[in-house]
Formats: C-alpha cells, structure tokens, sequence
C-alpha cells in the first residue's frame, strides 16, 4: 500500500520535475529557434507577418556566403587563437591566486581582494580611450597579445573569485594532509584541490572562453586590419549603415555559438558526475 | 599598528615603483613605436579608414584603390574597415593616441567635433598647397571658414510612397503637400491588417531620425532650425513642423514601435508592404527591389507646406572624406582624395554606392539607365540639398536632445510649445 | 551525524605562527626560512595577477581618476584642474538620478532573477528522477542564451519584441514592448535575465556536484524531507558560491551597456536610461570626457561599498 503511495507521489513529481524542464527549455531554446530557423530565411521572410517557421525559400545560402568568405573564415581563426589562450593563461593565473586568497593569510590581502573585485565596475566605454593609449604604447596594437592580455585583465576577477570560492567549498584538511605529509603547497595546490576542483574549473574555464569569444568593444578598437578582427565585429560588420543582412548575421551567430557549445558539450560530463563526493568527507 | 602602518607605507612604496616602471616602459615603447606610414622600399603607405568597402559589393572599392596605387606608383593605400555604428569611437579614440588613419571617412555630423579635437586637417590648406581648384566640388563642410571634410557622395532621402498601398486605399498619386499626405497617411491607416500610413524611427541610440525624418519637413518648405548659426528651434516653421507630425502620431497613421525604431527598420518595415510611405536614403532602392522584387514603389520629393512654391531643401547624408592631422603624408593623401573627388572615379563611386556624387561634373550611370534615380536626380536637382546638422558641433547629441524632448511631447507629456522651449535652451547650451 | 555547516567544512587558514609550521623545527636558521618561504609564498602565487591588473587596469583606472578633476580631456590640449566641479555637475544632473534608480531596479530584478531561475534550472537538470540523456539534452537547451554575443542578443530581442513581431504574434496582442514607456524597462530587464541566467545555472551545477552525498543521506536518516534538504543541505552548501556570483552579477549588470544601448539607446525618452548609457553619452556623445571620467569615478565608489561587504563577508567567514 505505501509503496503505491510512495510510486504514485514519485511519479507526480517527475511529471512535474519534465513539466518544469519543458517550460525551461521553451523559455530558454525558443528565441534561439527562432534564430536559426531566420538563418535559412530570405532577408524579406524574416520580417514578414504572420511570422513562419520554416519558409519556401529555406535554403544554407548566408551559412555559404560566410564560410566561403576567407576574411570570414579568419574571423574564426582569430577568436580561436584569442578566446584559447585567454583561458588557458586565464585558468593558470587565476588558480595561483585564488589558491592563495583561500589557504593563506598575507599583508594586502583585503585591499587586493576589494580592487579586484571592485575595478570590474569601471564602465569599460570610460576605460576606452586611455586603456588604447596604453596599449599603443606598449607597442600591442593590433597584435594577438593586445587582445589576450586585455581579456585577461576582464576575466581575472571572476576567475579568482569564483576559484576562490570553490577551494573555500573544499575541506583544509585535504592539503594540509599533504602538507604534513613533507609535500609543499604546489603539490597540494596540483595533486590535490586541483583534481577536485575541476567541475569549477570548466565551468569557470567555459565562461572566461565565452568572455573572450564574444567580446566586442575592445576586439574592435585594438585591432585595425580585418586580418585580426574576430567574430563579433564580423557581424557588426554586417550591421551597415542603411540595412541590415539579417540572415548572413544570424548565421554567423550560429556559427560563432557552435565552438562554445562543442567546448560545453565536450566537459559536461563534469558537471554530471559526483566527482567529488567521494572524496570529501567531513 | 605601527608595523600595520608601516607595511602599508611599504606595499605603497612598491606600487610606487611599479608605477614609474610602467611610465618608463610606456615612454620607451612610445618612441620604438612603429610607424604605420612608411613602407619597404621607400613607398608611402596610406592607411584609409571607412566604413564604405562593406557597404559595397564585394571588392569593387579595392578596385578603385588599386587604379589610384596604378596612377601613383610609389603609394599603397590598406582600407581599414569598421562597422558603421563604430567608427566614430575608433576615429576619437584613434586620434587620442594620436594613431588615427592618414585618410579617414567621416560623417557630417561629426565634422566639428574632430576639427575641435585637432584630430583632422585644414582641406584648404591642403589644397592650396597642390593648387588644387575647387570649383567642381558639390559642397565643402567648413568649421569656422575652413574646409575639413569633403562629400564623397551624398545620399537624398526622397519620400518613398508603395503604390499597391496608396491605391487601395484611394489615393491616385504621391501627396504633394501636408494636406494631400496626412489625408493619405490616415486613408493607408485605415486599411488595418498592420499596415501604417507613415514611419518615424526615433531610436535615441541612432538619432538620425531627427534629422532625416523630422526636420526634413521643416527644410522642404525651405524653412531653418538655425538663425545666424545660433539654434532657433522655436521659430514658426519647426513649430508647423513638430504640430503636423504630433498631428499625424494623434491619429494614429504613424507605425507604432517608433521610439526604438531604426533607418534599416523602416526599410524593412517598408520593404514588407507595411507602410505606405517613408522618406529614406536614395541608396535603399536595389535593395528594396532585390529583398521584394513585387513591391511596387515611386520616389517624389518631400511634401511641403501646402501652397508652398518656392525651392524645396532636399534632406541629404553623405560619406565625407578627411586627412588625420596627424599623418605623415598629407600630401599623397590629399592625393588620394583628390583621386576620389575626380570626375571619372567621383562617377564610378557614385554608381556602385547609388548615390549623387560630390563631383558636380561627375554623372553616375544609373541616371541614365533607371527611371526611379532619373526621378530621383530631377528632384535634387530642383531643389537644394539642405542638411542643417552637418558641420554642427555635437549634431549627434542635438538631434538627442531633440529627440528626448519630442517623445515627451508623442507620449502626451507637455505641449509643443514646452517642447520646442526646452529643446531650445538645451540646444543652447551646447554650442 | 550531525550536517556540517559550511563553516566548518572550509575552515579558515588561521595567520601561520611557528607552532603551526609543519616541518619540526630542526635548527632555528631553517625555521626561519621555511617562516619566509611560509610568508613569501602567496605573494609568488599573486604575482602574475598583480603584475597584469596593476599595468592593463590600475593604471588605466587612475588615468580616468586623473580626467574626473580636469575641466575636459582629450578634447582640450591642456585641461586644467577643477576640483570637485565635475562631481558637482554629475551629481546635481537629475538624469544621474534617473539612471541610478533605473540601474537600481533593472540590476536587483536581474540578479534576483538571474539566481533564482538559475538555481531553479540547475536543481531540475540535477534531479535524479529525469535519465541521464534527456538531462544532457536539456543542459545544452539551457545554456544556450549564453553563447551570443550582446549586439546578436539586442538584434535578436529587437525582432522578436516588434510590434510585427513574433511575440505579438504568439500572444495575438500588438504591444510596444520596448517602444513604450510603461513596458520598455521590463522588456529590457527580461531580455538581460534571459541572456545572463546561464551564468548563474553552469556555476550551480558545478557547485551542486561538490556536495558531499553522505550530508543528504544524513539529513534523510535524520527526517528530513526533500525541501528541508534543501534548506538545510543544499543552500548552505553552495552559500559560497551563490555569494560570489551574486556579488559579480551585481557589478557586471550594472555596468551592462550593450544590450541597453542596441535595443533602447536608453528610451523612450529616458525610462531606460542606466549609469552605463549616460556615462556613454557624456563620452560620445557629447564628448565631455572629464565628466564621463566623472561619472565612472562614481560608478567605482558604488561598486567600491559593494566589494567592501563582500570583503568583509570573507572575513567575517576566517
């Protein structure tokens, strides 16, 4: 008898739990359907009324147009190079830092804590003119390294916070364990909070890609030959003055979605396993 | 605390250092800076910023770039291209670190702001200096007497009328006057099924409606915002103007959505059959033919003030040109513009970009080959092109402020009166 | 067993005093230089980070500090020094007030919003009760709002929301959402909650898989139901994590121009306008960069207040 209870209240709530899901999904997926399906659209159909799905002159034009367009295809190459290795060198510096804000205690570690935290509020539009200034001057204009350092100093602070906020979540006993053990802090920063960490690690990882992968405002004003535009400037230039190609746009915007959701798609399986439940024990 | 105190001195100390570090590493990278201007070989490289090349058809402005490098052996031209919404922020910050582009693109709007800054050259100078005669030029922008910006070409915006709508909605021809468009405007209105008479973008991101919807019907009637140079919005004829389009919005015959409403929105608006009629760049036509090659649409001149008969001001954009004032070249760039101003390349330019040229000796093709830009050219011609905002000091943030006052007065928030008070006194402020 | 709070479980590196030191002390040289080492060693692991953020942000930061007491920069070949005057103008600016209250509502309901549905939408994806494929599946649903640039967002939105657009549509009315001045400010709050809960939703999901099992199965042995788990297991658990994030998402939306800028340009009339497109206008617009300087100062000092608490916070938790 309970148990009918018991299967009958477990399959309300997983009727409930898919309800949920599909509202979710709706919520979240229709305004991206409705991008994609515009993609495959003439310039006229995205516009018509009553708005339709699916036209008769659907076709993979724009997705050719763009893929057959070397300045284009480099566009892509450019926040390739760019969005890598702002997360790699991102990732590296910002465990070092966040290792250090949550095992030690050190002079100047709360004023640091609230510039870092704080400099992130500066309108970056303010920063605009003497943040180029600078960067001429440093002679990285117009280079790869003038856009990787740049992203780094706007994804450092969440990185570390965040970072930090997981090796927070972590028990000290883990490395103090190796510490005593004789190991030094490197070890137990890379053999063991390290390891754990890595759910935090991708998801901070996949978000410091998307930064880079997106950004607009400085890729565009640190660069100056198309050879090093990147993405989203290749579709504001689809943006022109008179009219818009709004189906060249939208499937650049696919297209410049894909490398984020194959990056997230390729470590999802960190955020399904338990993979520190295990281990962590109180 | 004293050690507390003393650790701060300290880490101040080291930010300090580090400070003067960096001032130093910033001074010694300033004078290895390189320098974009020379080239291998001695050839002088020019670089051109704009926002042109991707409005065009593909490759077609780098074939005009290359006959200037075939007539000037010895000068290379790289097109720096920028989305239109940009360029202007990249040409400031580009003139701030003093790296901004020998040639650059302008828009007239921001003409006086550059000049202030130093950023572009004196024209005249320039020209003086190649004895260049200036006589075939269309129009110059000149910033307290002297020339920096030259119109390339110019884009008219006509008044663009859907003749299936205006048809069934009884009306037999393109209203000449206020009187004959409100009546046309209200008849398409009444037609419902989504469609509009008119439409107004007033997005106050992009301002330029104030400027080519709003204040084109004050310049049709041959009317002025401007008295002696001096802001002068409170006169009779913007007062005529600002009631007749609060009269229009009243009765319902503009498309709603205008507030945040763009240029390339009302083309698309336009271009699905929506509206009946707009007033929109000349440069719109093949690509509202390509997008719905069944709409069928005219081009007449604006309607003016009814009984009006004088000559009617043509509301007009162009893509100017200017020299950075901090080139190294200034003479092969002047070259460059010089090029461009040329009968033969002014008419090349004028035909792929579908616009009037800056050369009033040039005749682009299309005049001769389509009636619609035949229709078009004759009404510019009639006329005078007329465009108040080029050359002002922030045009950009007037038309703003106008805007801001004028969907108040839309949205039912005070009188016209109120309105063009306002507008005035914070016009006033700004120059 | 006793659920342990998350205080106990992230225990705080108390200050290193020699008795802590881990190596025996086997002569006092080498005491005193494993204590240096001890000391020295975090400012090794911060090194980059300072180095980066002092050159590419502080510098460029003081710079605009410098502009905020000049009469105007850039424009002005040698501005000169006018004190507080700029924070004067800004402050008595009663579009300055405007924009505040509107940064105010449109960053706490985002935030709000952003934490709620993400944490929603984290504890669905992670239920046991839907199969592992069809969770995946809708895992990359979800983050989808994610992967667009801002100007795509703002496009995509502006489509959508027209007044012949496909919202209208579906709903049959035929609503100005971003035209009118009584919706354009929830219009453009909905649009930023969906293109930013994401954020909020992977980090949940990290955070989620760091609960130790056996803290649920304690609670359940001790009665607990599934919402008292939640209250007791669940929200303490990621309590760290919600707090930092909440804290970035406070400062990143306040500063969000994009989206604001390409679908509203602040309007209609100024019901949309934030500290971010003001502070633009005065930069571009009007090119008074002194007060555009201004007005980013004073974005700062906010944000400022903001990081003090949260620094404090992080205190508070030693």
């Amino acid at each position: 008898m309970t148990t009918t209870i018991m299967r009958r209240r477990r399959m309300t709530l997983k009727i409930a739990v898919l309800a949920g899901l599909f509202a979710g999904a709706a919520f979240a997926g229709l305004p991206v359907l409705w991008m994609l399906s515009s993609s495959f659209k003439s310039n006229t159909e995205i516009f018509e009324y009553p708005p339709r799905l699916v036209t008769e002159s659907f076709s993979f034009d724009a997705y050719v147009t763009i893929l057959t367009d070397p300045e284009k295809v480099r566009f892509f190459v450019n926040s390739y190079v760019v969005s890598l290795s702002v997360t790699a060198l991102t990732l590296l510096v910002a465990i070092l830092a966040a290792y250090a804000f949550s095992r030690f205690e050190f002079r100047g570690k709360r004023p640091l804590n609230m510039i870092i935290v704080s400099v992130q509020a500066v309108p970056p539009i303010t920063l605009l003119i003497p943040y180029f200034g600078l960067i001429v001057t440093l002679g990285m204009y117009n280079t790869y390294p003038g856009l990787i350092f740049t992203y780094m100093v706007f994804t450092l602070p969440y990185a570390i916070i965040m970072m930090t906020g997981y090796f927070n979540t972590l028990p000290r006993e883990l490395d103090e364990a190796v510490r005593v053990d004789g190991a030094g802090s490197m070890t137990a920063l890379w053999r063991i909070l390290v390891p754990i960490s890595v759910p935090g690690i991708v998801s901070v990882g996949v978000y410091t890609f998307m930064i880079a992968w997106n950004e607009y405002l400085f890729a565009l004003t640190l660069t100056k030959t198309q050879d090093m535009r990147t993405v989203p400037i290749g579709i504001q230039l689809l943006m022109g003055q008179h009219s818009y190609e709004w189906n060249e746009m939208m499937a650049m915007s696919i297209l410049g979605s894909i490398p984020v959701l194959v990056l997230f798609l390729f470590f999802q399986r960190y955020f399904i396993a338990g993979l520190t439940s295990g281990s962590v024990k109180s | 605390m004293s050690k507390e105190a003393h650790g701060r001195r300290r880490t101040l100390r080291v930010l300090g250092a580090s400070a003067a570090a960096v001032a130093l590493f910033a001074t010694a990278g300033c004078s290895a800076s390189s320098d974009s201007g020379s080239g291998d070989g001695g050839d002088v490289t020019l670089e051109f910023a704009q926002w042109w090349e991707p409005e065009l058809p593909d490759g077609a402005f780098r074939e005009l770039m290359d006959e200037f490098e075939a007539e000037n052996p010895g000068i290379k031209v790289e097109l720096l291209s920028g989305p239109y919404a940009s360029t202007k922020e990249q040409l400031f910050a580009g003139a701030a670190a003093g790296t901004m582009s020998d040639v650059v693109g302008l828009d007239g709007a921001w003409v006086s702001d550059f000049a202030n800054q130093g950023a572009i050259a004196d024209l005249t100078a320039l020209m003086a200096e190649s004895d260049y005669d200036d006589s075939e030029l269309a129009s110059q922008i000149q910033v307290d007497g002297a020339t920096y910006m030259i119109p390339v070409v110019n884009f008219v915006y006509p008044m663009f009328t859907n003749d299936d709508l205006l048809a069934q909605a009884g009306v037999a021809a393109p209203p000449a006057d206020r009187s004959e468009f409100a009546a046309a405007a209200n008849a398409v209105a009444g037609l419902g099924d989504n469609t509009s008479g008119w439409i107004l973008p007033l997005s106050l991101e992009a301002p330029n409606g104030i400027q080519n919807d709003v204040m084109s019907w004050v310049w049709a009637t041959g009317g002025s915002m401007l008295d002696g140079g001096q802001p002068d919005v409170t006169n009779d004829e913007v007062t005529s103007a600002v009631e007749y389009i609060k009269g229009l919005w009243d009765e319902g015959a503009i498309a709603p959505g205008a507030f945040t409403m763009k240029e390339q929105d009302k083309v698309e608006e336009f271009t699905n059959g929506r509206v009946g009629m707009m007033i929109d760049s000349l440069a719109h036509i093949n690509l509202i033919r390509e997008t719905n090659p069944d709409l069928k649409f005219s081009i007449s001149a604006l309607p003016a003030e009814d009984g009006f008969d004088g000559e009617r001001g043509i509301p007009y954009a162009s893509w100017g040109i200017g020299v950075a004032e901090s080139s190294e070249h200034p003479a092969e760039a002047w070259k460059l513009v010089d090029f461009l101003m040329s009968e033969e390349t002014n008419a090349k330019l004028s035909s792929i970009a579908n616009a009037f040229p800056g050369n009033t000796e040039s005749v682009p093709d299309f005049v001769a080959e389509d009636e619609l830009f035949a229709t078009a050219f004759e009404i510019y011609q009639n006329g005078y092109p007329a465009n108040e905002f080029t050359g002002l000091p922030v045009a950009e943030q007037l038309m703003r402020l106008f805007d801001e006052q004028f969907q108040v007065l839309l949205d039912g928030g005070q009188s016209v009166d109120e309105m063009l008070q306002k507008t005035q006194e914070a016009w006033l402020a700004e120059f | 067993m006793i659920i342990t709070p998350i205080d106990s479980t992230a225990p705080p590196e108390p200050t290193p005093t020699p008795t802590r030191t881990p190596t025996p002390p086997a002569s006092s040289a080498s005491v005193r230089r494993s204590r240096l080492g001890r000391t020295l060693e975090p400012f090794g692991f911060i090194a980059p980070t300072a180095l980066l953020m002092l050159v590419l942000m502080i510098v460029p930061i003081v710079l605009v500090i410098g502009y905020s007491f000049t009469d105007n920069v850039i424009l002005n070949k040698n501005p000169e020094f006018v004190g507080i005057e700029n924070f004067v103008t800004v402050l008595t600016d009663g579009v300055f007030a405007t924009a505040i209250g509107n940064t105010l509502v449109f960053t706490v309901v985002s935030v709000i919003a952003h934490l709620l549905i993400g944490l929603a939408f984290a504890m669905l994806l992670n239920s046991p009760l839907v199969s592992n494929a069809s969770r995946a599946v809708f895992r990359v649903i979800y983050i989808l709002p994610w992967l667009f640039t801002a100007a795509v967002i703002a496009v995509l939105w502006r489509m959508l929301l027209s007044p012949n657009g496909v919202v209208n549509y579906l709903l049959s009315s035929d609503l100005e959402w971003l035209s009118s001045p009584a919706l354009a400010l929830g219009a453009v709050t909905f649009i930023n909650i969906w293109a930013g809960y994401p954020f909020f939703m992977v980090s949940l999901l990290a955070g989620l898989q760091g609960i130790p099992a056996d803290l649920y199965e304690a609670a359940t042995v001790d009665g607990a139901n599934g919402v008292q788990r939640f209250f007791n297991v669940t929200l303490p658990q990621l309590r760290p994590i919600i707090i930092s994030m909440t804290l970035l998402d406070l400062i990143w939306t306040s500063q969000q121009f994009a989206l604001i800028w390409l679908t509203t340009g602040g309007g209609p009339i100024n019901v949309t306008e934030m500290l971010s497109t003001f502070t633009y206008k005065l930069a571009f617009s009007r090119y008074e960069f002194a007060l555009a300087s201004t007005s980013a100062v004073l974005i700062l000092l906010f944000s400022m207040v903001l990081a003090f608490f949260y620094v404090r916070h992080q205190r508070a938790r030693d």
